[in-house]
């Protein structure tokens, strides 16, 4: 489980915030927690070696702030620039996109992506990111007891 | 003839810098390199802190040389006050050092360099025509980072390095799998220098002052003393004598010059200035580069770069021996000897020579410091590279002028901070 995303811009550090409330709660064996900020290429190595990948990160989707989807791997369209012009650029749509090249995608990987209200220079979630983290959370839990559960389970 | 060329933010570098070359009548009558960065008050961040945040602090000066900052504000901190750290540290800070300097050679080369050769615009394509390359690339990265994570505590802005030690360290099996790992890393080492020997390099020749660390003992990149190559050493507290920094009306940045118009530092200086102290494996990549110094080609800076990925692989293995040997034991840091003070911390980080000067209270709270970064030294020098190159290169057309342009500005691994944008080009 990785949650993405730069603290200090208000909403986009909603993936941070999700992550050290997981890493709270009990886990089922084999789930590791990472909180990687703005990994930039780096995403690609973390991804490697994994059955099930799950992110979590703000998404832009037009929708009210604090709404969130859940985005299977042929849900997440890897929009990303031919044209990577620094090391500070490449985001989750280029990183992944690279690992999608170069054979490196876990076999399953999710996206848990929030509504933002606001990405600015801030250090607190917006009430409405805020608000959506708790149901948010529990889905994911429930998510992760469920596939373990279940024989044919990924982890 | 007459052509402009305005690239608006040079792409694949870090940071806002702009190109402005302007020939008329097959003159050239304007040639800049505009840093447009804002300023960045890290200095003024500093006054009133308590000296042990200030490797913290000045670490987010850069997300890739965060390391270096933090090394060259510890020893300026421990200049100040007194402080002699132990040989366990300077070992653990070596290493953690070369991990760094792998780390941003590995990024720029694979990543922003070779585009330029593969014929490709980013690394995206790349990892499409090229996956063996890509591959390459972020193993060596991997590498490179858990080597920092390991002696430092994290990749990235170190949190285990303090003023006078450290307050983590490695365990033995940590770093037996490291050993193991740099060893398997001598393919990916010998294949990055195949790799960067086949490319056809440009050519370029321009002497310039290359100015340096320098040491008796060992390659430089933690302490020694200021070199030039041509001919001066002093020591690193009379670093202003070196850098005389200056304003110009079309950058943000100072400029520097010592003994000539402009200095270039980074690993050519390096190179030029302290071949003979680099690995023999680091010799061999050079000559396989068909370096030797002194090398007066800009463009082989990222070649320099090449030859001390393979000199800090070797001399990594060295150092972890070392402390295998010796055995790594958790110590204290060493306390200062005095309550206030005065110090300059200096390393070779990966763009060049870096400077941090900081004045102490008897508070322990910082009263003055000032931070003098590589690539504002290496700006004058571009910009007179870029003047001797526009006129062998103007019979071009624009698209390829412009490539070269940039191609040289890469060269560089300029880091003039965070961001992106377009090119723009304007043809009259």
């Amino acid at each position: 489980m990785i949650g993405i995303g730069n603290p200090l811009q208000c909403d986009d550090g909603l993936g941070a915030c999700a992550a050290q409330l997981l890493a709270e709660e009990a886990l089922p064996a084999g789930v590791q927690i990472e909180e990687l900020g703005t990994p930039g290429w780096g995403l690609v190595n973390f991804l490697q070696g994994w059955q099930r990948v799950i992110l979590i990160d703000a998404v832009c989707m037009g929708e009210e702030p604090g709404t969130w989807r859940r985005l299977e791997k042929d849900e997440i369209q890897l929009v990303a620039s031919d044209q990577v012009r620094s090391l500070h650029e490449p985001g989750l749509a280029e990183s992944l996109s690279l690992a999608q090249t170069l054979g490196l995608l876990p076999d399953e990987i999710v996206l848990y992506g929030v509504e933002p209200a606001c990405i600015q220079p801030g250090d607190k979630l917006s009430p409405a990111v805020r608000q959506a983290m708790p149901p948010l959370i529990k889905h994911i839990l429930g998510e992760l007891w469920k596939k373990t559960q279940t024989p044919n389970g990924s982890f | 003839m007459s052509k402009r060329i305005d690239v608006h933010h040079v792409t694949r570098v870090e940071g806002h810098g702009n190109i402005v070359v302007e020939v008329a009548n097959s003159q050239l009558k304007e040639c800049r390199f505009d840093v447009v960065e804002t300023p960045r008050f890290f200095e003024a961040m500093l006054l009133g802190r308590p000296y042990t945040e200030a490797s913290h602090i000045t670490s987010r000066i850069c997300g890739i040389c965060a390391t270096g900052h933090a090394t060259t504000s510890l020893r300026a901190s421990e200049k100040a006050l007194g402080i002699e750290p132990s040989q366990q540290t300077v070992l653990l800070r070596k290493l953690s050092f070369h991990g760094e300097i792998l780390d941003s050679h590995i990024l720029h080369v694979y990543m922003l360099v070779a585009p330029d050769f593969l014929g490709v615009g980013s690394v995206i394509p790349l990892a499409s025509s090229h996956p063996e390359v890509v591959l390459r690339a972020l193993r060596m990265k991997k590498l490179s980072g858990d080597m920092c994570a390991i002696v430092t505590g994290r990749h990235t802005h170190p949190i285990a390095m303090t003023v006078g030690g450290f307050t983590h360290f490695p365990k033995r099996a940590e770093l037996e799998s490291l050993r193991q790992r740099l060893e398997a890393a001598r393919a990916d080492v010998d294949a990055t220098v195949e790799l960067f020997a086949s490319l056809p390099w440009p050519q370029f020749e321009r002497d310039t002052e290359y100015i340096s660390l320098t040491k008796p003992d060992e390659y430089a990149f933690i302490d020694g003393e200021i070199k030039s190559s041509d001919g001066m050493k002093l020591p690193i507290e009379s670093y202003r004598e070196v850098t005389n920094e200056y304003m110009v009306p079309h950058s943000t940045a100072k400029f520097t010059r010592f003994q000539r118009e402009s200095y270039m530092v980074g690993a050519l200086a390096r190179f030029n200035n302290n071949y003979d102290q680099l690995h023999p494996r680091a010799k061999a990549a050079a000559a396989a580069l068909g370096m030797k110094p002194k090398v007066t080609n800009t463009y082989l800076n990222s070649g320099a770069q090449v030859v001390e990925i393979t000199h800090c692989i070797e001399d990594a293995i060295l150092i972890v021996d070392q402390l295998l040997e010796k055995g790594v034991t958790p110590e204290e840091p060493v306390a200062p000897t005095r309550q206030s003070g005065e110090g300059v911390g200096s390393c070779d980080v990966p763009r060049g020579i870096l400077f941090h000067h900081y004045w102490i209270g008897e508070d322990g709270n910082i009263t003055g410091a000032n931070c003098i970064i590589p690539t504002n030294q290496n700006i004058a020098n571009l910009e007179a590279d870029m003047r001797v190159l526009v006129p062998q290169i103007m019979d071009k057309p624009v698209d390829g002028m412009r490539l070269d342009l940039e191609m040289m500005v890469r060269a560089y691994d300029p880091c003039i901070s965070c961001s992106v944008h377009v090119a723009k080009l304007v043809t009259k």
